[in-house]
Order: C-alpha cells, then structure tokens, then sequence
C-alpha cells in the first residue's frame, strides 16, 4: 500500500525541493519589525510550507547571541512559510534553519532523473560506471539552510560563525563587505569539517534596479556557457513534467505544478557550477547586484539498514549591492526613493517662498 | 500676525507626517500583514495613504478647488468611487503595471490639478475638461496605483478578496484623516487677505511638484 501511494505520488508530484530562507531585501533598518520566507522548492517558488514539527533547530544569530525562534513567529500563507520578527540592534545577522531526516522511497528512473535535474552528478557518474543506474533507492535526506542579513551600518563577525548543522556554507569574508564585480570565498563544512572537491551552485535573483559589471561577466560567461545553456535545458525539462520523485510531500497536482514552472523558466541568471577546493572553499563571482544564493546536495551511499543513500542539503542566501566607492559613478536615489523628512522639509520651503513672493507682489499691485 | 499664525499651522502640519513618513518600509508593512489578520490591512492601506505623498497632492489640489462641504463630499466621493474601481478591480483580477508608469501619470494628475487651480486653462484659451469627470477618471488611475502596490505585497490567496476591500477601507480611512487636516488649513486660511498668495503659492507648488515627480518616476522607469 505505501509503496502504491509512493508511486501515485511520484507520477503526480514535481521535484527539485531545494530550501532557502528569503527575504525581500537583506538591509534592514535596526528595530524593525521584518519577515523572512522559507522557501521549499525552487528559488523562485515554493511548493509547500514546512511543519514546526520538522524543524530541529530555527535561530537568528546576532551580536554574539544565538536566539531560538519560537513557535509563534512562524505563519503560512498558501505554499510559503513566512518568519516574522524584529530586526534588533544593528549587526549582520545569520537566520537558519534545520530539518529533521526523513527517508524516500525512489525507482531507478525517478532517482536518476532527480540526480540529473538537481545537479548532483558525482553519484550519477559513480552509478553509470559501476553500471547500478538500474537500482531503486532509499534516500534519507534532510536540510539546512541558512541566510545572512544587514542590520543598519554595524558590520559584526556573526556571519563568520557555525550554527552547528550537518552540512552548512560559511563565508570567509562578511557577504556586506562584498560588492557587485567581487569574489567572495564561501566555505562548506560537513559536520564542522571542510567538504572537498562538493558541486555547489552559486546563481544570483537580479535586483529590481540592479545592474551587471561587464568587466566581469566577460570573463564569466566565456567559461561558463555550458552551464548556461545546461541550466536552460534542465529548466525546460521541468516544465513537461518528466521528473518523477519528490524531496516533501507536497499535494500540488502536475498540472499546477507545469503552470508554475513556465512562469519561472527565464530567470536571466547564469549559475555558476563551482566545486570546493581541498579546504572545502569556492569561490562566487558577485557578478550582479541581486539576491545571491548557493546550493549543494550532498549525497552519499549509505551502508545503513534500510537505506542506499543519505543526503543532506544546504543553501544559503544574502545580497549584493555596487559599490559607490569604485568607477561605477551613476547614482541610484531611485532605489531608496524621496526621502519622506526632505520631501516633506523642502515642499514646506517651498511653499513658503512662493507664499512670501505672491504676497509680496499682492502687496505691490495693491500699493500701486 | 494673523499671516504668522497661519505660517505656523501650515508648518506645524507639514511637519506632522514626517515623523510617519516611511515609503522604505515595505519589509515591515510585510511583517505586519504576515501577523496580523484583516485589520493589518486596513492598517496598511491607511499607512498607504498617509504616506503616499502624490496621493496627498492630489486630494489636496481637488479641495483648494472646491466651495463649501457639500462640494467637498461631492468630489471626493467621485474621486474615492475612481479608486476603488480600480484598487478592488485590478488587485482581484491581478492586473498590474510597472510601478514608475503608474506613479508617473499621478505625478500628472497632480500637475493637472495645480494648472487648472491657477486657470491655466484660462490663460491658454483652452476649455476646462469637466472637472467631475477628470477626477473620476484620476480616481481610477489613483486607485490602479494602489493596486500594483498592494499586489507587491506578498497577499496569499486565502481571504483574498476580503484582504483587498480591508486594504481599500484603509485607504478611505487614511483618505479621511488626511482630509481633515487640509480641509482644516484651506478652509482657515481662506478667511485670511493673504489667501490668494497662498492659493498661488500651493497650486504652483503643485504644478512644480508634479513636474518634479513625473520626471522623477521616469527616471527610475528608464534608468
């Protein structure tokens, strides 16, 4: 019966669950009352919302302190799972998220395809040379995702530290200390020890007004055309509806799951396909400003009973902004917008000049 | 001294909404429709009003114009009709447009209305479009400019169409208290001999304004 119900499930549901913590800009105001979305599916949609219950650890990590997020600031609004707090004392912030391993049932086809379409290509290629492409899978998986954020101008080490999960990115340098045209140096640490020679990909969601440093996409796109194109590839697949195993049980049918993804097959970004040195570091051209976020699936054969692989997945996300300090000279007021204090200061000056000019010359005609 | 008085008010009112003033709050405004049920949206949606300075200009052009409370409700009633249309109408069926565009023809609105306070009309030999119907037909533009910004906002799809009439009481709400003051300062000031200079001064602070911010929105929509 479970294994038909597994089976139902796999023909009618999508895949590709990565999970990232979002938010709509990473610049916060101190003492602001703010929301993160836990995303749970692609970057640019989520399929379903995750159970508190799953949740093994949920923290914001600020000023040297680690706080628990509590139950109460979480909420659902259809397939999105928002976190509402307070963005505190100025810092840069880390906000993570750890879930509890589950295990999933696959048949050859449907693993397979997941390894090709979720990038996971070590265990693809270990598979077709020790020639097991034809094997069912258990897969115990679970993720660990992670975010960092900017709190007013106080710039604190917080972002350098471990939350402690089986499988998590930490950069090297303070991600708002980084500009668009940088390079910024990420580590992966599995369980506290650096992952070598791991796929991680680093793709980037374009600000509303942000802007590509040609200097360093030339370089970019000239070795990375075949991801490109891959990407685009993997992207148009998805929406036929050919993937046919799911990392959550998410309830959405296939055809919904084919409108949603045509809406989201052009993201215009290029990721980069990086691997980790034997420090466990890549290294992610900031080429854009926008929302950058990195992703990695670490599978392995599992000699435990019960089960043929183990994975654990792990994101993290943070924004890139230009610098104003190099020969990037343009301004940007738009993205901020009138301040409301000047807008309003100057109307009321003004008006005031106008007032004393008309009045003036009321005086005069009236003299006259 | 009846002049000062009357500069005092005017800067004592004008003083009032910047301690309010936040258009950069929308991280906020998020968290506050997340955790909150209708009555955040109401809440929003007023904040909306108040905070949103072309609207502002605009209610403000449309009450120098008018004689009197009957003409005030009459107008405004029209003008709030407009929005609604549109706010309720085009958040429902998710039509949208680029924000800048939007902005930008309600930076017009507001020019409109200052060129017409001053007889521009007049003085260029050109008759008036009916007034009534302009500011219906601005009503509806004012209204779609409400909708692209409670669409950017993340609604969900439960209680949808009550989330969105509880965004448009907010808006009346706010258009109210908004309306009080203006009313109150107009109205006060109309009784003063400098009131001509201060009609003068406001609607071609209205038509500057208007420039100003039409240029403005297409700055940010083509840069």
């Amino acid at each position: 019966m479970n294994k038909f119900f597994l089976a139902l499930v796999c023909v009618f549901l999508f895949s590709n669950h990565d999970m990232y913590l979002k938010m709509e800009t990473y610049f916060l105001e101190a003492n602001q009352m703010s929301s993160i979305q836990l995303f749970n599916g692609t970057f640019e949609k989520s399929e379903n919302t995750i159970d508190r219950s799953r949740m093994l650890d949920a923290s914001l990590l600020g000023n040297n302190n680690r706080y628990k997020i509590k139950e109460g600031q979480w909420s659902e609004k259809d397939s999105i799972t928002f976190l509402s707090f307070n963005s505190g004392e100025s810092a840069t912030w880390v906000v993570g998220v750890s879930t509890k391993p589950r295990n999933i049932e696959m048949n050859a086809k449907s693993f397979n395809d997941y390894l090709e379409h979720d990038g996971v290509k070590d265990i693809l290629a270990q598979r077709k040379k020790n020639n097991t492409l034809n094997n069912d899978a258990v897969e115990k998986y679970s993720k660990h995702v992670k975010a960092i954020f900017q709190v007013g101008e106080n710039k604190t080490d917080d972002w350098s530290k471990s939350l402690g999960y089986p499988i998590e990115f930490i950069p090297l340098e303070n991600p708002y200390l980084k500009y668009t045209g940088d390079t910024i140096q990420i580590k992966l640490l599995r369980n506290g020890k650096p992952l070598v020679n791991q796929l991680v990909y680093a793709d980037f969601k374009s600000s509303k007004h942000g802007h590509t440093h040609n200097e360093t996409n030339v370089d970019k796109h000239t070795d990375k055309t075949h991801n490109h194109t891959k990407n685009q590839k993997e992207e148009h697949s998805k929406t036929q509806g050919k993937v046919t195993h799911t990392h959550d049980g998410s309830t959405h049918t296939h055809e919904v799951e084919k409108k949603k993804d045509t809406s989201e097959k052009h993201s215009h970004t290029s990721a980069q396909e990086l691997r980790t040195d034997k420090n466990g570091v890549v290294s992610v051209n900031l080429t854009n400003d926008g929302i950058w976020y990195l992703r990695t699936i670490h599978l392995e054969n599992s000699t435990k009973k019960g089960l043929t692989h183990e994975s654990n997945w792990a994101t993290l996300t943070f924004e890139v902004k230009h610098s104003h300090n190099n020969n990037t000279s343009h301004t940007h007021t738009h993205e901020e917008g009138i301040s409301s204090t000047v807008f309003w200061l100057s109307s009321i000056v003004l008006i005031l000049i106008l007032f004393i000019w008309f009045n003036r010359k009321s005086d005069k005609s009236e003299a006259a | 001294m009846k002049q000062h008085k009357l500069i005092t008010i005017l800067i004592i009112l004008g003083l009032l909404p910047t301690s309010i003033l936040a258009h950069e709050v929308s991280q906020s405004d998020q968290a506050i429709l997340n955790q909150g049920g209708l009555f955040s949206y109401i809440y929003v949606g007023a904040k909306h009003m108040l905070t949103g300075y072309d609207h502002l200009l605009f209610i403000a052009g449309v009450v120098f114009f008018l004689k009197g409370f009957k003409d005030i409700v009459k107008f405004i009633t029209v003008f709030t009709i407009g929005h609604c249309i549109t706010l309720t109408g085009a958040s429902y069926l998710g039509i949208t447009a680029n924000e800048h565009l939007v902005d930008a023809v309600i930076a017009l609105s507001v020019l409109y209305k200052g060129f017409e306070n001053l007889d521009g009309f007049k003085k260029i030999k050109i008759k008036a479009p009916n007034l009534l119907l302009m500011v219906f037909a601005f009503g509806l533009i004012h209204g779609f400019g409400l909708a692209t910004r409670l669409q950017s906002f993340d609604i969900g799809s439960e209680q949808f169409l009550a989330k969105i009439l509880s965004f448009n009481l907010g808006v009346e709400v706010g258009q109210i208290i908004a309306l009080i003051p203006i009313v109150f300062v107009i109205t006060q000031w109309q009784k003063a001999k400098s009131y001509e200079a201060f009609y003068k001064a406001a609607n071609t602070y209205l038509v500057i304004m208007g420039v100003l911010l039409f240029i403005y929105q297409l700055y940010g929509y083509f840069i």
